[in-house]
């Protein structure tokens, strides 16, 4: 009960400050009567055209005209040689009915995500929460568990990882002296995907510093009210931080859960571009370049891209019509 | 009123300045001040046959001080992307160096330019006919070849002659190879060679060794799913006899003789290309040996004289003259040659390749005599591969790991494999 009614308290002065900040603006052009004084709306409109026009420019040229292009040649049979030639439905339907390879993926895909993203976000938390309460060297170490999101993307860091997980490597070495023998992660079937989940896991910095933001804002109140109520540490986590921190984990479910579908240079750098060993690691970014650029089948690989785009979609509609049970927004308790 | 129109001329003025900026920065290298020809080079390759090019090419901009020609390289798997890319956009660069699996598709496809319109700057009088042929299609001369390669088998020739193999003869068979082999491992302790059912050069020589070729006139596939799978099968028994390397040491290997299992020092016997077999040097330094592949049961040679790699002008290339001349440096002239020596083949201008071969020095001197006690003994190279062959090696690799990872059987590895390639070679 404590909870929420401070929870209102701090909401009520954020929710004022908008309308207010508003009749601010309005202000200025509240001296004279509405539309006395100032350019025409269209000219005013010219003059915000005019400063939007570079990204408008980027936006339609790099990624508006690009995605047009490549829904018409997802109906085309298109090799990069000869002109793309139409082809209808066909490569649609031939992704649902004749080929296994791409289940396989959608597969792999699949295991990834619900490894990689959990992992990753309860490291996340996991750290955010020991960087709260810490009182000295705090940026420090934020910049520290940060850095591995800065590198981990990249190319180097990939080869880095696979020279860690090889044969011999330094996992390898680390077992075999405590006794257990796995051998190289990267060339064994079973376990390749699990040493891609992990360079990924491992690069919780960009989560971490949404919930740390997340857990200062968190009244100190809450927990002066809860510890009164003698509430002890687990029951302050679960009654306190987590409802309140619901939105923002939210947002980190969804982020990484549309980064994690789309999951590509771990596995093409630890596989050298085949999704090996035996497909262990073809996760569907990588069948989808595959399929265009070692095979040439760019019509084929468009389609890919578009089924990719709405399932991605879709995961994330459902994963919006579940929040309404479960995360919970300050400020639509007060309303 | 005027407040605002300043403030939107203002807008137009960074506008047109920004844009004035961004132009400035797409003009691009095309015109050069001082009017010098500018043609863009690309292969594909190691380091060290980057060292050996770049300085032809210095030697070749010495010769012509008009020309300036600019290179890039990138292993193989990533040029065949590139380059593909840029063809779709036009942007393919004046001079390009071509598999023997892609002058199909590029010279079908209109991207490369025949060169009998440079015929003035480009002799060929002094090459090969019969090598000659392997650049052409449709009659048209698109392409020529650089060098000449044929298979090996390369290998540590201490670790052989320790476990008592003595050097390997032309004409050795595929029964020969397995004995010394398990020699070589009941020596070692450990497997001889790597692997060889992942690649698909090594299964084309033992069905070449049966009297089987990989394609059809028609440019169809021209063996059954039941010489495939023979061929796994053998390779599979080798495998599980530990004579060979297990699936989890050969699956790494990506092209680069960097991540093969002799590479890595692993195995001490591996397949390769002679000319490329020269990156093992690094780690095996004068132990490096190299032999001829097996041959099958009546003494049938599978390996045979491949072009390397071929070397074209594209045809939207805006100075096809200068790129014959660079063609012309780098295949007909003696400092060329004796620069490049072996690194791409043997020579294929038949003046400058007794000129190599009885020149060159450390590991080329033993491909230039390799090449020369072959001699005779091979067949002519077999016809270019057809269009959408190019991305079947991959496939290869992909549905033989299934077979050493014992997910599928050979049988049902070698059906899957047909089925994509006859989908891949649809006419």
């Amino acid at each position: 009960m404590a909870n929420t009614s401070t929870a209102r308290a701090t909401s009520a002065p954020a929710s004022e400050a908008a309308p207010s900040g508003a009749q601010r603006a309005g202000g200025t052009g509240g001296r004279r009567p509405y539309g006395q004084g100032r350019p025409p709306v269209r000219e005013r409109q010219g003059a915000a055209w005019v400063f939007l026009s570079p990204w408008v420019l980027g936006a339609t040229v790099l990624t508006l005209l690009p995605m047009a292009v490549s829904l018409y040649l997802s109906f085309t049979d298109y090799n990069l040689f000869d002109p793309p030639s139409w082809v209808g439905l066909r490569n649609y339907t031939q992704m649902f009915t004749e080929d296994a390879r791409l289940y396989r993926s959608v597969g792999n895909t699949l295991l990834y995500v619900f490894i990689a993203v959990p992992l990753q976000l309860a490291l996340a938390l996991a750290a955010a929460l020991a960087l709260k309460s810490m009182r000295r060297g705090r940026s420090f170490y934020r910049s520290a568990f940060y850095a591995p999101s800065l590198l981990g993307a990249s190319m180097s860091i990939a080869l880095v990882w696979r020279a860690i997980f090889n044969d011999g490597g330094t996992v390898d070495n680390l077992l075999s002296g405590v006794g257990v023998h796995i051998g190289g992660w990267v060339n064994q079937p079973g376990w390749a995907l699990l040493s891609v989940a992990l360079l990924t896991v491992w690069q919780f910095g960009a989560p971490m510093v949404i919930f740390l933001a997340g857990l200062q804002q968190i009244p100190q109140e809450m927990y002066e009210a809860a510890a009164v109520d003698g509430a002890g540490p687990w029951r302050k986590f679960a009654s306190i931080t987590l409802p309140m921190l619901s939105p923002v984990l939210f947002f980190n479910l969804v982020l990484q859960t549309i980064q994690a579908f789309q999951v590509f240079t771990p596995a093409f750098a630890i596989s050298s571009g085949r999704g090996g060993p035996a497909d262990s690691t073809l996760f569907y970014t990588l069948y989808l370049y595959e399929r265009g650029f070692t095979s040439s089948h760019m019509g084929y690989a468009s389609a890919m891209a578009w089924m990719l785009l709405l399932a991605i979609g879709i995961v994330t509609a459902v994963l919006f019509r579940t929040s309404k049970s479960w995360v919970f927004y300050a400020n639509e308790e007060g309303g | 009123m005027p407040r605002p129109r300043t403030r939107a001329s203002c807008a137009a003025a960074v506008a047109i300045a920004l844009c004035a900026t961004l132009t400035g920065c797409g003009g691009g290298a095309s015109a050069t001040a001082d009017g010098k020809v500018t043609l863009r080079f690309t292969w594909w390759g190691n380091t060290d046959r980057a060292a050996r090019t770049e300085k032809a090419v210095a030697a070749f901009e010495r010769a012509h001080p008009g020309i300036d020609v600019q290179t890039s390289y990138s292993t193989y798997d990533s040029y065949k992307q590139k380059l593909a890319t840029q063809a779709a956009g036009d942007d393919v660069p004046d001079l390009i160096q071509l598999d023997y699996r892609q002058i199909s598709q590029y010279a079908g496809s209109g991207v490369m330019l025949d060169l009998a319109e440079q015929r003035k700057a480009l002799p060929t009088g002094e090459m090969d006919p019969k090598l000659l042929k392997t650049g052409q299609v449709g009659g048209r001369q698109y392409a020529l070849p650089m060098g000449v390669g044929t298979q090996t088998v390369a290998y540590d020739k201490a670790a052989w002659r320790a476990a008592g193999v003595i050097q390997p003869q032309a004409g050795w068979s595929w029964q020969d190879w397995v004995k010394a082999l398990r020699q070589v491992k009941e020596h070692r302790g450990t497997y001889a060679m790597t692997d060889p059912g992942a690649a698909e050069d090594q299964f084309e020589i033992w069905l070449r060794g049966r009297g089987k070729q990989l394609y059809g006139k028609d440019g169809q596939v021209a063996f059954s799913a039941g010489d495939l799978a023979r061929w796994w099968t053998f390779t599979s028994k080798l495998r599980k006899e530990g004579l060979v390397s297990p699936a989890t040491d050969t699956t790494q290997m990506s092209g680069s003789v960097e991540d093969t299992p002799m590479g890595r020092k692993l195995s001490v016997a591996e397949f390769n290309w002679d000319a490329p077999s020269a990156g093992y040097e690094a780690m095996y330094g004068d132990r490096l040996a190299i032999a001829p592949t097996p041959t099958g049961e009546d003494g049938t040679f599978g390996q045979y004289y491949k072009p390397s790699m071929l070397l074209g002008i594209s045809a939207g290339s805006e100075h096809p003259r200068e790129a014959a001349q660079f063609i012309d440096f780098l295949l007909n002239s003696d400092k060329a040659a004796d620069i490049l020596g072996v690194d791409r083949g043997t020579p294929v201008n038949s003046r400058q390749r007794s000129r190599v071969l009885s020149s060159v020095t450390g590991f080329q001197k033993q491909v230039a005599r390799l090449q020369t006690s072959l001699r005779g003994k091979l067949d002519p190279p077999p016809a270019a591969p057809p269009r959408g062959d190019n991305g079947l090696q991959s496939t290869f690799q992909r549905d033989y790991d299934q077979v050493s990872f014992e997910k599928l059987t050979p049988r049902e590895a070698a059906e899957n494999f047909l089925t994509e390639a006859r989908a891949e070679l649809r006419p």
